[in-house]
């Protein structure tokens, strides 16, 4: 239901956009039309040869197993079309190309919506809009936009979605010499994810998703409070509690407590940045809790910089830790008939091989941004990531061989552009 | 209170090229010589040339016009507001802008232009050079 309606509001939203998109073409561009793009050509390094470094864990493939080097982690780009239809009504529709699930470079619509500005300081949007969470997270693919190679994964990772189909409102204040704009939305959002170590890919969906932002600019100074919840499903580990259920009562209870099906996820964010024009101080902070065999994490990182000229040195520490256990004892195979125990035994090793998938990782990063003319950028950053104990962090594709808790090395280099 | 006037008093005689407490001899910002607005502070002028505000704090409607990027007086105006590098601001824009929230204000390509913008608009706000300003306008 919910689904069809998100689908529903889309092709209405894209329909006029794309009429708009294509009377432009026909008819010399006027003032009502904006055009630009954006993007990011990257290669990054990983001396794990076991496993693969991804940016997002929606990518497919990535630097280390599959390939050294990989361009494929941080490219992308990005065209967009606004159009100010009255000074009240607007529309926007952005696609963009980047690693899929699937490792392809299938385009997709990353926006789509129709905005109505009530009043200078109130407005609505309807259709495919970005996600708001932490600072970072609605421009997380405009490289251009940050001093940093990508936003640190400890953080971004937990929440792996960029866009939501709905509606969303945003209404702006004056507060203490200062602004503040509170957005809310409600919405629904689907996104592709790989299936570590195969070909296949499978759709997690998050329906009645609902997210409340505040933010406080003053100055340099910004400080932004998120929270958010969603029903997700996770269709991959359905089966795996089906199996469970076949144990009798103690398996129902480890299927009940894991299960990842509607499941009800809340995250929280708490951003702080001060950015007085030659240096800057940003630090973040968030929690998912996805009630489910997924467990709960908090990611957060410190990061500051100075900017001499054209080049801004910088440094981050970021960290994801799990906050849930990320090992079970499963089924007591001793309570159970001899013959059902090699079944047991297999099913509590795929309970604790994916309880594992929970991160639990730090990384040390050191960069520079360098501004190369008006709208290009270059980044350069090493990173040294440590593992937790028995942790493959965020890494995936993982080889026969790869040892949790050990520690990697990335060098990266990209070059950003917008127009 | 009164204190703090009587140094501004005393600051401003003895430093005759100031008009505001930011401005300097180079660029100053500039509204119609009918608005209300008398003066503004760095964050005021930057959230009004940002997007952060669309008012003045006495409840007018603020339409920010721009110079061409690449503009030295530009360039020396954001620095003075805002602490940043064009590249700073580009990057600025660029979230703002390819996340669908806003655009940036009208750019035009002299500070004639911007003139002719403010006498034709009560509550824009601009910047020229200060050896241009004359009667249409009001430096703050």
């Amino acid at each position: 239901m919910c689904r069809k309606l998100a689908r529903y509001v889309l092709g209405a939203v894209l329909y006029p956009v794309a009429i708009i998109a294509a009377a432009a073409l026909d008819e010399p561009p006027t003032s009502m039309f904006t055009f630009g793009a954006f993007g990011t050509l990257g290669v990054v390094h990983s001396d794990q040869p076991l496993a693969d470094f991804t940016s997002a864990s929606v990518e497919g493939v990535g630097a280390g197993h599959t390939h050294a080097w990989s361009a494929a982690v941080d490219s992308l780009v990005a065209a967009q079309v606004g159009a100010q239809i009255t000074p009240q009504f607007s529309a926007v529709l952005q696609v963009m190309s980047e690693q899929n699930a699937d490792s392809s470079f299938t385009p997709h619509v990353e926006w789509a919506y129709v905005k109505y500005q009530f009043t200078p300081d109130f407005s609505a949007r309807l259709g495919r809009t970005d996600l708001d969470v932490f600072l970072l997270t609605d421009s997380r693919n405009i490289g251009f936009a940050f001093t940093f190679v990508r936003p640190p994964i400890e953080l971004y990772n937990l929440v792996p979605a960029t866009n939501s189909d709905g509606i969303g409102f945003s209404y702006r204040l004056p507060v203490a010499d200062g602004t503040d704009t509170v957005e809310a939305s409600i919405g629904h959002a689907h996104y592709q994810y790989p299936i570590s170590n195969s070909q296949v890919t499978d759709t997690a969906d998050a329906s009645q998703l609902f997210t409340l932002v505040d933010a406080f600019q003053r100055g340099a100074a910004t400080l932004k409070l998120s929270y958010g919840q969603t029903r997700l499903t996770v269709p991959t580990l359905e089966p795996l509690f089906d199996a469970f259920r076949e144990f009798g009562s103690q398996g129902i209870d480890i299927a009940n407590r894991y299960y990842s099906s509607d499941r009800m996820v809340r995250f929280y964010g708490l951003s702080a940045a001060y950015e007085p024009g030659d240096w800057f101080l940003m630090a973040e902070l968030g929690r998912v809790n996805f009630n489910s065999v997924l467990g709960e994490a908090t990611g957060w990182y410190v990061s500051s910089g100075h900017r001499f000229d054209k080049i801004t040195p910088y440094a981050i520490y970021a960290q994801t830790r799990p906050n849930t256990s990320t090992r079970a004892p499963g089924l007591d195979v001793s309570a159970l008939p001899a013959s059902q125990a090699p079944a047991a035994l297999a099913l509590n090793a795929e309970l604790n091989t994916t309880l594992a998938t929970i991160a639990s990782q730090r990384t040390v990063s050191l960069g520079a941004r360098l501004d190369v003319a008006s709208s290009i950028d270059l980044k350069l950053q090493w990173d040294h990531t440590n593992l937790g104990e028995n942790s493959h962090g965020w890494l995936s594709n993982l080889q026969p061989g790869f040892r949790p808790g050990s520690s990697l090395t990335l060098v990266s280099a990209t070059l950003d552009f917008v127009f | 209170m009164i204190r703090n006037s009587r140094i501004a008093i005393a600051f401003l005689a003895i430093s005759p090229t100031l008009t505001g407490a930011w401005a300097s001899a180079d660029v100053v910002a500039v509204v119609s010589a009918k608005s209300a607005v008398q003066a503004l502070t760095p964050n005021q002028l930057a959230d009004i040339f940002l997007g952060r505000v669309s008012r003045f704090p006495d409840g007018l409607l603020a339409v920010p016009i721009d110079l061409r990027d690449g503009s030295p007086e530009r360039d020396q105006f954001y620095a003075k507001i805002t602490g940043k590098t064009p590249a700073q601001i580009k990057a600025y824009w660029s979230k703002i802008i390819f996340t669908g929230r806003g655009q940036p204000p009208r750019a035009v390509p002299t500070d004639l232009d911007v003139k002719k913008f403010i006498a034709d608009n009560v509550g824009a706000i601009g910047y020229i050079d200060a050896a241009r300003l004359d009667d249409s306008v009001r430096a703050l």
